[in-house]
């Protein structure tokens, strides 16, 4: 285990590393001068000044001299300054990080916490009535795009009944937006953990831990929702990181100031450094919660042994 | 693995309190977007004004008419040769710390913005000067080596927002803090999210053009961050929302609604034009460029696209700034004339048979790709047949430098649009080698010298008005409308008092709430 862990923490470097050059060289992609087009909307910007962001981003230089200039700064945590305003992109990237980690990881839990329900009592109850309302539930919750979704809860619990505020960044402020991106995810995970759990009521284990005489929950609770997790936690993994990329529109609908909404923004000023070090810190999420996600199959399921 | 997870939370709890609530008597105005800058040398963009217009001051003002008028100098005199220009300070104003506003605080702003190491980005709009003097507390000189006519009125825009020297003790100035003289004091800033400001006691109003002398009335303006334009709306519908930049489709419902008051910016300093290709045929020929103009039925268009909430633009600068003159304007531009056109084109060997083909581009947003797909239609009716393009602003201005170094391609057309508070914009546009390398003449050149050298108001209105006259007459700078791009709001009823000043500058000072 403890090799297969380090093995993976090496692949985990060489994946950040190679994200480092895509991002050291996104800069290049553009056609014409990349200072020019980031300062494209900053009337009376003296050429002095562009020239000094130009040697400052070390453009003036060969590639590979760009990219070693680049990585020495990363490793040190300067991850430069954005074009407007000029302030530290680590710290605008940390002050919203927590909040787009949290609004996430709620819609998550909610997610989980319906998807597994509603998956669980579909099998459970398979072919009946419960099981096509829930399932048909469940597609029109994967068919909700995010904003639409938003905007209805927004209209009917903000404006309407007037129960919760319209956005902002406080607690209350969560819910809503916390319910939009975890309800449609909620659905794949019931599709998923539905068609998953139907496999394992049919294996051998579970038919003999029936005729060992075991109670019906326990053998369900025990044996079966444990080995049917498997590829449901893999889903979960993989949800986590469309739902932080779902979180970009969500965070735009309700106000809430998350790394999502200010790479949007960055985006629409062309603010390089901004985006750079976003990218970055999204695939540094992604990796670390892709090495999590290996070691809970372990737990998940013993016979897993990485050796 | 529970304490974490409690810890964790207690600790997002926290962090949650920290970023302030609104309370009842707050004022609070929503926006698209967040500024970029606490300070005024290290940002450009219209949001990041409007915010330090709360909480600064300027040595000048603007009054209706975009003439500078007295504010923080109570009078300016400049010198016959036009380089030493000394200003006359109020007494008894206070900065936000309670330190008392002096000429000390004028000199530490102009240095730090002119001549340190990391000066204003807009440096090169204080002109050539040399040396900033303090001759006593209340009067000060800056000397220039050579006149410049837009000197005194940039001291009016809030690039050159006067700080307290005191800001130099604040290593987080820009970013955390910020001390001026404004109406509002700075309070905090939770980056994307909100920035809270704080009635100055102490303010007393020399030269905004609003109805309240001294302290604002409300308590606290909260200035908020909220991309989504729905969003907005349903906040302004709940109460949570005093103030939103509402979008274009709910202008009409919005204004149809009795407990909301729409104001619209007039003066915005903003000109949206046609510019064209001028190096290569067809366009190098004045002819071609203006059949183009002859041919767009241009009130037409703007009725269609945006039913009255922007006007008719005559003028290569807009209403509001100085030397803008529609009367004048009126006499060189070309008036909806296809016949005219149709001529034209004849003359320069288009016809039926032989239609000129070029490319009409602009950037996204605003409904300006609308603007263009009208104009393509009533190219059509004269024989021109035009292809359109949008793209990001970025794109658009790098592609308009490439096409106008092109010496082959079909004539290129873009619908662009600047911002400035002064005609010196012309300068910046037109004077060799030109912001796009475009079209240049000497005599234009000349023209534009003396536009910067001319100190005289009335003698540099004429100068200026002559550049117009050479924009308009070879349809170089072929004006469309203004704003560019809209600058509404949506004020609640119960919020009453709310005005905006010249060049966009939204003023609370008289708001009850």
């Amino acid at each position: 285990m403890l090799n297969y862990l380090i093995r993976r923490i090496l692949s985990a470097v060489v994946t950040i590393f190679v994200t480092t050059i895509a991002v050291a060289m996104l800069i290049h992609l553009v056609p014409g001068d990349p200072v020019q087009i980031m300062y494209a909307q900053s009337q009376g910007t003296t050429p002095e000044h562009l020239e000094q962001v130009r040697q400052s981003l070390g453009l003036d230089r060969p590639l590979v001299e760009q990219y070693v200039m680049y990585m020495q700064r990363v490793l040190q945590g300067d991850l430069g300054h954005t074009i407007r305003g000029e302030q530290p992109v680590l710290d605008l990237l940390l002050l919203r990080l927590p909040n787009t980690l949290l609004l996430t990881g709620t819609a998550l839990l909610i997610a989980v916490s319906i998807g597994l329900t509603f998956g669980f009592i579909a099998a459970y109850k398979r072919g009946s009535w419960v099981d096509t309302s829930l399932m048909t539930t469940a597609i029109l919750g994967v068919s909700m795009p995010h904003f639409w979704l938003g905007l209805i809860l927004l209209f009917f619990f903000a404006v309407k009944l007037q129960w919760l505020p319209v956005a902002g960044n406080n607690l209350e402020n969560l819910i809503l937006p916390a319910i939009t991106l975890g309800v449609t995810n909620a659905a794949i995970i019931a599709r998923l953990t539905r068609s998953s759990m139907i496999d394992v009521f049919d294996q051998d284990f579970v038919r003999t831990a029936r005729a060992k005489g075991l109670t019906r929950a326990a053998v369900l609770y025990k044996h079966a929702l444990r080995a049917g997790l498997v590829p449901i936690v893999t889903m979960i993994g993989l949800q986590f990181t469309y739902m932080m990329g779902g979180a970009i529109v969500v965070e735009n609908v309700f106000g809430w100031n998350g790394v999502g909404r200010m790479a949007i923004q960055a985006i629409f000023q062309r603010d390089y450094p901004l985006i750079q070090g976003f990218i970055l810190m999204f695939a540094l999420v992604v990796v670390t919660v892709s090495i999590i996600l290996d070691i809970v199959y372990v737990w998940l399921d013993p016979r897993i042994r990485y050796d | 693995m529970n304490k974490t997870v409690v810890m964790v939370a207690s600790g997002v709890a926290a962090y949650m309190t920290l970023t302030a609530t609104a309370y009842a008597g707050d004022l609070v105005w929503a926006r698209d977007g967040d500024i970029d800058s606490l300070d005024p040398h290290r940002a450009t963009s219209t949001l990041s004004r409007q915010l330090w217009y709360q909480v600064y001051d300027s040595l000048l003002e603007f009054d209706e008419q975009g003439q500078p008028v007295p504010n923080l100098a109570k009078d300016w005199t400049v010198s016959d040769d036009g380089t030493e220009i000394v200003f006359t300070l109020h007494e008894g104003i206070k900065c936000h710390d309670g330190s008392a506003f002096d000429t000390n605080d004028v000199k530490w702003t102009a240095d730090r913005a002119i001549f340190s190491d990391n000066p204003s980005l807009t440096k090169a709009s204080w002109g050539p000067v040399t040396a900033v003097e303090k001759v006593d507390d209340l009067t000060v000189k800056f000397t220039l080596s050579k006149p410049f006519g837009a000197f005194v009125p940039f001291m009016a825009d809030q690039f050159t927002s006067m700080l307290c020297d005191s800001n130099k003790d604040h290593d987080d100035f820009g970013v955390a803090s910020a001390i001026g003289t404004g109406p509002w004091k700075f309070e905090s800033w939770t980056k994307g999210s909100q920035i809270v400001l704080t009635a100055n006691p102490d303010y007393q109003n020399f030269g905004r053009p609003v109805d309240n002398p001294g302290k604002p009335y409300a308590d606290r303006l909260i200035v908020r961050t909220m991309p989504e334009a729905q969003t907005r709306v349903a906040g302004l519908q709940t109460g949570e929302l005093q103030i939103i930049v509402p979008p274009i489709q709910e202008v009409e419902a919005l204004q149809a609604n009795p407990d909301v008051e729409m104001h619209i910016a007039e003066s915005t300093g903003q000109n949206m034009f046609l510019q064209f290709s001028a190096h290569r045929p067809p366009f190098n020929d004045a002819k071609a460029r203006q059949a183009v103009s002859y041919a767009i039925d241009k009130d037409l268009a703007l009725d269609i696209v945006f039913g009255g909430l922007v006007v008719r633009e005559r003028c290569p600068v807009s209403v509001g700034v100085f030397g803008h003159d529609e009367n004048f304007c009126d006499k060189y531009d070309q008036d909806y004339d296809p016949q005219k056109a149709r001529e034209l084109l004849a003359e320069l060997g288009y016809g039926p048979d032989n239609p000129m083909q070029i490319v009409m581009a602009t950037w996204t947003g605003d409904s300006r790709e609308k603007v263009l797909q009208v104009f393509q239609n009533q190219l059509k009716q004269v024989g021109i047949e035009a292809s359109i393009e949008v793209m990001d602003i970025g794109t658009l201005n790098a592609r308009v430098t490439t096409e106008n170094n092109k010496k082959e391609g079909p004539g290129f057309i873009n619908l662009m649009g600047w911002t400035w508070f002064d005609p010196d914009v012309l300068y910046l546009l037109w004077h060799s080698p030109g912001a796009y390398e475009g079209y240049t003449h000497p005599d234009l050149d000349e023209l534009l010298d003396r536009t910067r050298t001319t100190v005289d108001a009335d003698e540099r209105r004429e100068v200026v008005q002559q550049v117009f006259e050479h924009l308009l007459v070879n349809a170089v700078h072929v004006p469309i409308y203004t704003p560019g791009w809209l600058w509404m709001y949506a004020v609640t009823s119960k919020a009453p008092g709310f005005t905006i000043g010249p060049f966009n500058r939204p003023l609370f000072n008289a708001v009850k709430f």
